[in-house]
């Protein structure tokens, strides 16, 4: 069978299975085993512990879990409350402020977390609930962040970058620089795009109507403080020189529960269980999706499909920016299936050498790569920032979250598009920081 | 039939281009046989060849060895500091009786080697030179290979022990203040960007990583002689052209990293002596049984 | 997806073998728990000892990762108990209530057959490393069998949650996909 055709396949028996309403890493599970077993063979079938295993056989995991942690001692005490409260003190005038300061925090958390679920899990933990509260649609609410935490790979530190530099023998310096621009310009396209919807949904008029006198504004500000310092020393930890991407995300998560123990008085060990259960329950399940969508992209290398298409559309004699369309459409239908890690490491030692060829910058296109990524992440049938809001937010059916996160990644293209446009968005700060690329 | 070769390292890296070299002479010797190559690890992960590798579920790799020192601790002596001197040492090494119990180890696996090889490697630090053992004392440093690890830290240095992937990361925040990997591997990362010098493998170097191009028995015993023999002359060529590169790697690496003003910092007779001192009273120490008689044969060889 | 959050979890009921497993079930939620915070002192300690000491720091990292698949692998039969593996349910809620009870026991059925084949060859990984004494190629140098044991008990208690789930959907003190009717 021609790999197309397989891909094809594939693809359609994902949908089905997933459709089903099997658990999503069962699903891919099921379907890995299957390929595997019908086009390689029972013995490959062996091998599907050792590739679970080894894809969880990796230290920038703990991020994820770490942050999970962090978000929900944050949740679970007053310090998330009064941070939202803080929030809307001063942003009221702003229609929809209280959606575009969880984006702003998501483009911070972004910056200490490589990862898209970690971020969208911390963040979400807290700001969904209050953002409910407060009167926002849940689509504006569930999407906002869903969209919001796939800024983690985009803005750095990012692993989907660190995997692209290592692959293709970029700078990882120069392309973390690069995401950087980009990252600020998708977070004001999200937030403009937020405080559309808001104001469509005509619940702007009620949030504006509210007012606060500046006493008001600045009692609450001491009650932000110990969160503030947490985020301080955790930026502090990471850009001082004290520790690693990963290894900060632990920091966070002891500082979020010394500071839930100590300060807000969290001491019965029924409250701390409820914190380590609910994120216990968030990062098992994660993980689990993760390492299963690791097994599929072992069955998709395996058969050599993702590369395969590749292959094929480098041999197209196209003009380049069909080519780069037919890229793009690439990157975002293997992005429908494929985690990003898996994604970069089929295709870019194929795609490398077409985009050299047809004159494109390596770090641009790593820039548009990541973003095709991260609209990977809240579309169907594997999302894994959808099924993230879907757990910590279980009352917000999918539809709502997918209806929610759709015009974000309408932002995203547009942001695809701006890229095509002005290249120099990408280009600009590596150059001016590290000097022009050779 | 169709062969599936694996391995780690991107398109760019010598180890692949051995790899491709092969594939295409098989290719070009019109014997029905072909070689699929999965570069950067897209098939199994680093680290994680080995295994299906000796139960056939992979055909061949190109593979750090000492990568499998878990499951033979014979593998750690082909990654330990000073044993190999320079790049003829390491060709005489590995025509010697000690790479002959090496094969006799792999072939108990189902494994049988086609391509021999060694890379250099040395030091990049983001403050002060790595010259002599108390260089690296207080340091944090990541080493490449246990034996190199045990060193380090009987010199008094800090082993971090990270994933590559971090290490960018981790040098540019100076979490980590010194590096040590293979030539190939410090061009590849554009580490030149954060060091402030480079201890590369000069006529004396310290690091000597094996890495040999890998095939499963079982898969080439079921090869026809036609085949067997195409597979054989590719790799003679490959190996002999992995020979000849692979001290071009070192000096191209010094090139790279002098380009970016980077401090070039070249080992003595002295330098050497010290660390050997040091390494065999820490990494040499470990090795008992047949990995002592092994050790004492590669240390036999002149 | 739609349900109230603990509309999906069956009722502890009167069958003793799915309450016993339940319980075995929590059991793994406090261990997985336990893990991941062991896990983070773990780290921090590290970064304290290489930091503030400066010393080495030789088995951290490695523990670390050890205990989070441990965490993610014993973990798997509780969030099974808590319904937390997510699902794409749209098209069982848009199925009439016959339909979606023969397509819960199709999908119930499917993924004991997956899980049990990794179960399965998940035991012969361990035993593999148990048998030829494997070791990680750290310094530190693990046993390789302790690491790849969470793989056989995490899915093998998982096997034993989806089995009780199973006989719970039988006798009916579950609901398909813990959509209630109405
Ligand atoms: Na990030
Ligand atoms: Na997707």
């Amino acid at each position: 069978m021609d790999p197309l055709s397989l891909g094809l396949l594939v693809a359609v028996a994902t949908v089905a299975i997933l459709f089903s309403g099997v658990s999503v890493a069962v699903g891919l599970l099921i379907v890995s085993a299957l390929f595997l077993l019908v086009f390689d063979g029972a013995r490959s079938l062996e091998m599907m512990p050792e590739i679970f295993f080894a894809d969880l056989n990796s230290f920038t995991i703990l991020s994820i879990p770490m942050f999970i942690i962090m978000g929900a001692a944050v949740a679970s005490t007053r310090a998330g409350a009064d941070l939202f409260e803080a929030l809307e003190r001063w942003m009221t005038r702003v229609p929809g402020g209280l959606v575009v300061s969880n984006l702003g925090a998501c483009a911070l958390f972004s910056a200490m977390s490589g990862s898209s679920p970690a971020t969208c899990a911390a963040i979400g933990k807290m700001g969904i609930p209050e953002m409910q509260k407060r009167g926002y649609p849940d689509t504006v609410a569930a999407g906002s962040i869903a969209a919001g935490g796939t800024l983690g790979i985009l803005i750095p530190p990012s692993v989907t970058m660190i995997v692209y530099g290592i692959a293709t023998e970029t700078s990882i310096g120069r392309l973390f620089l690069a995401g950087i621009v980009p990252g600020v310009m998708l977070t004001l396209l999200f937030m403009a795009w937020a405080i559309f919807a808001t104001w469509r949904s005509g619940n702007a008029m009620v949030l504006a109507s509210r007012h606060y006198s500046i006493r008001e504004r600045l009692e609450i500000l001491p009650r932000v403080v110990p969160f503030l310092l947490v985020i301080v020393g955790v930026l502090y930890s990471m850009y001082g020189g004290i520790a690693t991407t990963s290894e900060t995300a632990a920091v966070g998560a002891l500082l979020c529960l010394g500071m839930a123990i100590v300060i807000y008085r969290m001491w019965s060990p029924v409250a701390i269980w409820g914190v380590l259960r609910d994120s216990t329950k968030e990062s098992v399940m994660i993980l689990f999706i993760m390492a299963a969508a690791g097994v599929f992209a072992y069955m998709m290398s395996s058969l050599f499909i993702t590369q395969s298409i590749a292959q094929w559309i480098a041999g197209l004699e196209v003009n380049r920016w069909v080519l780069m369309i037919l890229i793009n459409i690439f990157l975002l239908v293997a992005g429908f299936f494929l985690p990003p890690v898996a994604v970069i490491l089929m295709t870019a030692p194929i795609l490398m050498p077409i985009l050299d060829a047809a004159d494109f910058d390596p770090y641009w296109f790593a820039v548009i790569l990541t973003i095709n990524m991260e609209i990977g992440l809240i579309t169907p049938p594997v999302g894994l920032n959808l099924f993230v809001i879907n757990s910590i937010a279980p009352k917000i059916p999918l539809k709502t979250i997918l209806w929610g996160s759709a015009p974000f990644v309408g932002c995203m293209f547009l942001a695809i598009f701006l890229l095509c446009l002005f290249p120099g968005l990408a280009t600009w700060l590596p150059d001016v920081v590290m000097g022009p690329s050779l | 039939v169709e062969l599936r070769l694996s391995h780690q390292f991107a398109p760019g890296d010598l180890r692949h281009k051995i790899a491709q070299m092969v594939a295409d002479d098989v290719a070009a010797a019109n014997v029905d046989l072909s070689i699929k190559i999965f570069p950067s690890g897209s098939l199994f992960k680093a680290t994680e060849q080995y295994i299906p590798l000796s139960r056939g579920q992979l055909d061949m790799t190109v593979f750090p060895l000492s990568y499998a020192g878990g499951q033979h601790p014979e593998y750690n002596l082909t990654l330990m500091p000073g044993l190999v001197k320079n790049h003829d040492h390491a060709a005489r090494l590995i025509a010697s009786p000690f790479m002959a119990e090496i094969e006799k180890v792999l072939n108990d696996d189902d494994v049988m080697t086609l391509v021999h090889g060694y890379l250099a490697g040395g030091f990049a630090s983001v403050d002060g030179c790595v010259r002599r053992p108390e260089d690296v004392k207080g340091k944090s440093v990541r080493a490449a290979g246990k034996g190199f690890e045990e060193m380090l830290q009987a010199a008094g240095a800090s082993i971090a022990s990270m994933p590559s992937s971090e290490t960018y990361n981790a040098m540019q925040q100076h979490v980590l203040q010194a590096l040590n990997t293979s030539s190939s591997s410090f061009v590849s990362f554009r580490l030149q960007e954060l060091a402030k010098c480079y201890t590369p493998a000069g006529d004396i170097a310290l690091w000597f990583m094996y890495q040999p191009m890998l095939i499963n028995k079982t898969t080439f015993d079921r090869l026809t002689p036609e085949q067997q023999q195409a597979l054989r002359d590719a790799s003679a060529k490959a190996e002999a052209y992995y020979l000849a590169e692979a001290s071009k790697e070192d000096a191209t690496s010094v090139e790279v990293f002098r380009a970016a003003g980077v401090e070039i910092a070249d080992l003595t007779q002295d330098d050497f002596d010290a660390w050997k001192a040091l390494a065999e009273t820490s990494s040499y120490k470990s090795f008992e049984g047949n990995g002592k008689k092994l050790l004492d044969m590669a240390l036999s060889v002149e | 997806m739609s349900r109230l959050p603990h509309a999906g979890l069956p009722m502890p009921g009167g069958n003793p073998f799915v309450r016993g497993v339940r319980a075995i079930s929590t059991v793994c939620g406090w261990v997985a728990a336990s893990l991941t915070v062991i896990a983070l002192f773990v780290t921090c300690h590290m970064i304290f000892v290489r930091y503030a000491l400066g010393h080495s720091t030789i088995w951290q990292t490695e523990a670390v990762i050890y205990l989070m698949i441990g965490a993610a692998c014993i973990g798997l039969p509780y969030v099974q108990t808590l319904r937390g593996h997510v699902n794409v349910d749209l098209v069982p809620m848009a199925l009439p209530r016959r339909g979606r009870l023969v397509l819960a026991w199709v999908v119930q059925l499917a993924t004991i057959a997956v899980i049990a084949l990794i179960a399965w060859y998940s035991w012969e990984v361990w035993h593999q490393a148990w048998d030829r004494n494997w070791k990680s190629p750290s310094v530190w140098g693990p046993r390789l069998w302790i690491p790849y044991m969470v793989l056989p008990i995490g899915f093998g208690l998982f096997l034993l949650q989806l089995l009780a789930d199973l006989v719970a959907l039988a006798i009916g003190e579950d609901a398909p996909f813990g959509m209630k009717e109405g």
